[in-house]
């Protein structure tokens, strides 16, 4: 089957959509003030973290200005560094949410659909950039266009609809590849628009199971490398949902992705199990039981992320 | 690492299914946390058997022979193929319940 090609997609019906999101809205509403509180203070730097420039006064001596000042019998004083006022950054995230049937045949599905509600939310009420929504499984389809304003509960519920967990596959690395291609795209069509490019941070948030062919996961490593080159940051957020099932009985109930193996069989006949997540290719991951701690986790992944990139 | 044996490229490694483990037999329960497990799809009832007998699962200190039910009839193809068989999803856990072999077969003297 052809990857690229988007499927036909059934949409669900859209009353029960708004009646979803609605729900979803005003049961993760102090959520999403706290996260939004939280990712201000993170994604609109007060200050610029690297000193610069030369005046008279400032923070600290550039050392480079002190020969020339020593020589120009001291007339060449401006030899402090300051920290300049920041640019004001944009930014484009693109939240991908996992539709694949091992989402809807656990709690993890509503888990992603209630996480998407709230981090967009939050977003939204930031104003500090585009947002879009991709869905992904066995495919990839677009439930929402960078370019389109995603204020109202219609936008919403038209994102919702989108969502059935029916595909039979999960594919992460066409994400990742499809991913990094929109990226691309969407920084040229910010750039002709008269933005200036450098001041655009690009990020993704995959809302998932975390559940791909382990047989992926080195491919997806180096998918992940030219992302990172590119400045794309990609944030895998684990939907891990334990606490109910979907099905009768608690042998059904599904097991952690932390506690979760895989077994391997090797040519010596020996049988080798290792943690599903020992292989998993993302250095940005985080494990979300509740929804009640994907605030807090992930502003401080992404406050540790951009602490790394201004170091 | 080392131990991918010669002639066994890792990316022969077959597609995956969760399997979740079930006895009725309290002598032979895995341990909570221990159930489930992701495995190669062209695995059939020797290899599920031999899995199960492992160090990392019941390490039992003599194999014993198992056979595994899905929805309460014997496996006796590759998962991959009862999956396909049944109309079923690589996307799903599938639960198998392990019964002590009645009749081990010959070859299994040999574990
Ligand atoms: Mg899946």
């Amino acid at each position: 089957s052809t990857h690229l090609s988007e499927p036909q997609l059934e949409l669900r019906d859209f009353e029960e959509s708004m009646q979803q999101w609605t729900s979803f809205q005003s049961k993760t509403h102090p959520l999403s003030l706290s996260l939004t509180s939280q990712l201000r203070l993170i994604l609109t730097p007060s200050q610029s973290t690297k000193l610069s420039g030369s005046y008279r006064t400032g923070k600290r001596l550039n050392i480079k200005r002190i020969i020339p000042y020593i020589a120009s019998s001291y007339k060449r004083d401006k030899i402090w560094m300051r920290r300049a006022i920041p640019t004001k950054r944009s930014y484009q995230i693109l939240l991908c949410v996992d539709d694949s049937k091992s989402m809807g045949e656990s709690s993890s599905g509503e888990l992603a659909l209630e996480s998407l509600v709230m981090v967009s939310r939050a977003l939204t009420m930031l104003e500090v950039g585009q947002i879009g929504v991709l869905g992904f499984g066995e495919n990839t389809f677009v439930a929402h266009e960078f370019t389109e304003p995603f204020a109202s509960h219609d936008a919403g519920a038209k994102v919702l609809q989108k969502f059935s967990f029916q595909q039979d596959y999960t594919d992460i690395q066409l994400l990742i590849r499809q991913t990094i291609e929109r990226f691309r795209l969407a920084r040229l069509q910010n750039t002709s628009r008269g933005s200036k490019s450098e001041d655009l941070w690009q990020l993704a948030l995959i809302l998932s199971d975390g559940l791909t062919p382990s047989s992926a996961h080195e491919d997806i490593r180096i998918l992940l490398r030219e992302a990172m080159e590119e400045r794309i940051m990609i944030v895998f957020i684990i939907m891990d949902d334990t606490t109910t099932s979907k099905k009768d009985g608690d042998s059904n109930k599904n097991q952690s992705v932390l506690t979760l193996k895989k077994v391997r069989f090797l040519g010596n006949d020996e049988i080798k199990t290792e943690y599903y997540l020992d292989t998993f290719p993302f250095q940005y991951y985080l494990i979300v039981h509740n929804l009640e701690d994907l605030p807090g986790a992930l502003a401080g992944l992404l406050r540790t992320w951009f602490a790394e990139v201004n170091a | 690492m080392e131990d991918t044996p010669m002639g066994q490229p890792p990316m022969a490694e077959a597609r995956q299914i969760r399997v979740n483990f079930t006895t009725s037999s309290p002598d032979i329960q895995l341990p909570e946390g221990k159930t489930q497990l992701l495995v190669p799809a062209d695995i059939k009832r020797y290899g599920l058997s031999r899995v199960l007998n492992s160090e990392s699962m019941l390490d039992t200190p003599a194999p014993i022979p198992f056979d595994f039910l899905i929805d309460g009839t014997f496996l006796r193809t590759s998962l991959e193929d009862y999956l396909k068989t049944n109309g079923l999803s690589f996307e799903s856990t599938l639960t198998l319940q392990y019964v002590r072999s009645l009749i081990p077969p010959v070859y299994e003297a040999s574990f």
